[in-house]
């Protein structure tokens, strides 16, 4: 068995090159429910930002959302807190790459605004998984601890 | 594009990495409880592998090996059953006690038990299994990282995690290590190994596993790769033969493992590929990309 050798022409790289990839994961409403899946109630303790979950009157836990900013690049993400404030889980909410310019706009981050889980988005071209180098996830790793230092002494 | 009723995606950090499992072809309350199962096996896998937790089996492993058996658990074990397998079939390139070079890059931490990096020798055949899941070390020096080979372990027990659940299709993607089952191929693109803005084709995967390695980027700083995080234990140094691989095979284990011979042997790697029912696609240095000709029909290059 030997090798089959390809070129690649570099304008056919270029044309399908994807400066953009975004995956809408889970709605904030669809993560609440799946890191609390008995509550009957969520209540807005912070606009936006966390949120109190309420089973049969008493306290399942704390949902807190945020977004790791870098270069260019946004991932939104929950921490569910139990109701003693240790993490009860972590989920991507929406995952973004790009490596130009528009992430920084208001109007490019509106188009993931009320999608619901399951849609990749395709933003260029249709992809939907993509391999290749290894992502660290470090970033919301370091969020998840200035989340956890922020909230889970204050929220009880 | 799929509908939020019959396709559930989510994603957690995991492994260091973004591991991601899509579910298709069942209620929504049943997809939500194997991934969740699945998530909790790729937790277990890290529980037990890393190299960064003091509780881990890995380090215990490094701790006491030397000293004394060890006992460990039946996942690491059947880890190790294949590291040291991988080990011998591939005459040491594949090599776990590459941890020392890691640490000197400052990939891995050091803890002060740790031997001086410099005095490092090359350790063929360090870790001696025995029955019962009992494990020693072979040198006091050993020190092993399970990075090249755990995340494909991990895929594989999330997949089968899923498996248990009366679904119809499922996928696991630990940043591009990663397996399907179900009867709709799901298509990968391919990134370009030394621009991840770049795509170099696409395959579709149906029933097997996937894995890539390539240099490394972050993202959250920028467009630009670094130097890859395999270490060639002929050197002690990351390897340069090539630019990136992506290799396919039935177990998402065997093709995170046979990633990094080949990004460290090239296309010296056909034999082992075969006793695996591997295929692989390698990108040059130069820019060209080799793909092995039980494969070639599969993979969909840019043209």
């Amino acid at each position: 068995m030997s090798w089959i050798r390809y070129t690649l022409p570099a304008a056919a790289i270029m044309s399908i090159a994807s400066p953009a990839y975004a995956v809408q994961y889970l709605s904030i409403e669809e993560a609440q429910k799946q890191a609390f899946p008995s509550a009957t109630h969520f209540t807005e303790v912070q606009a936006g930002r966390v949120w109190k979950a309420e089973a049969g009157g008493h306290v399942a836990g704390f949902f807190v959302f945020d977004r790791v900013v870098g270069k260019h690049l946004y991932i939104d993400y929950a921490v569910a807190l139990t109701p003693s404030g240790a993490v009860h889980s972590v989920e991507i909410l929406q995952y973004r790459e790009s490596y130009g310019g528009e992430i920084r706009s208001a109007s490019w981050l509106a188009q993931f605004v009320g999608k619901t889980s399951g849609s990749a988005l395709k933003i260029n071209g249709d992809i939907r998984n993509i391999a290749g180098a290894t992502l660290s996830s470090t970033h919301v790793t370091e969020g998840v601890k200035r989340v956890l230092a922020a909230y889970g002494n204050r929220l009880r | 594009m799929a509908t939020a009723s019959d396709n559930l995606r989510r994603a957690r950090p995991l492994l260091g990495t973004f591991v991601e499992v899509t579910t298709a072809g069942a209620a929504r309350s049943e997809m939500n409880a194997a991934i969740d199962a699945a998530f909790e096996a790729v937790a277990d896998v890290h529980r037990l592998m890393s190299f960064h937790d003091d509780d881990s089996d890995v380090s215990r492993l490094n701790r006491e090996a030397w000293l004394r058996p060890v006992e460990v658990h039946a996942w690491t074990f059947r880890v190790l059953e294949a590291v040291v397998e991988m080990h011998h079939r591939s005459k040491g390139v594949f090599d776990v006690t590459i941890a020392p070079a890691l640490q000197a890059m400052g990939l891995l931490p050091r803890r002060h038990d740790d031997p001086p990096i410099a005095a490092q020798a090359r350790l063929f055949d360090a870790i001696e299994l025995r029955e019962g899941k009992i494990v020693r070390f072979r040198h006091p020096d050993v020190r092993i990282d399970l990075g090249g080979i755990a995340k494909g372990f991990a895929v594989d027990r999330a997949l089968e995690a899923l498996r248990r659940f009366g679904i119809g299709s499922g996928m696991v993607n630990a940043s591009g290590d990663l397996a399907a089952f179900g009867q709709e191929p799901q298509t990968i693109h391919l990134r370009h190994p030394r621009d991840p803005r770049l795509v170099i084709g696409y395959v579709d995967v149906a029933d097997e596993a996937l894995a890539s390695s390539a240099r490394r980027f972050g993202p959250l700083q920028s467009a630009d790769t670094t130097a890859s995080a395999i270490i060639d234990p002929g050197t002690g140094t990351p390897t340069d033969a090539i630019d990136g691989a992506t290799v396919r095979a039935p177990s998402c284990m065997i093709a995170d493992a046979l990633t990094k011979i080949v990004m460290i042997s090239g296309t010296d790697v056909v034999e082992w590929l075969e006793h695996y029912h591997a295929s692989a696609l390698l990108v040059s240095t130069d820019g060209d990309v080799r793909i092995t000709p039980d494969w070639h029909n599969a993979v969909h290059l840019a043209a």
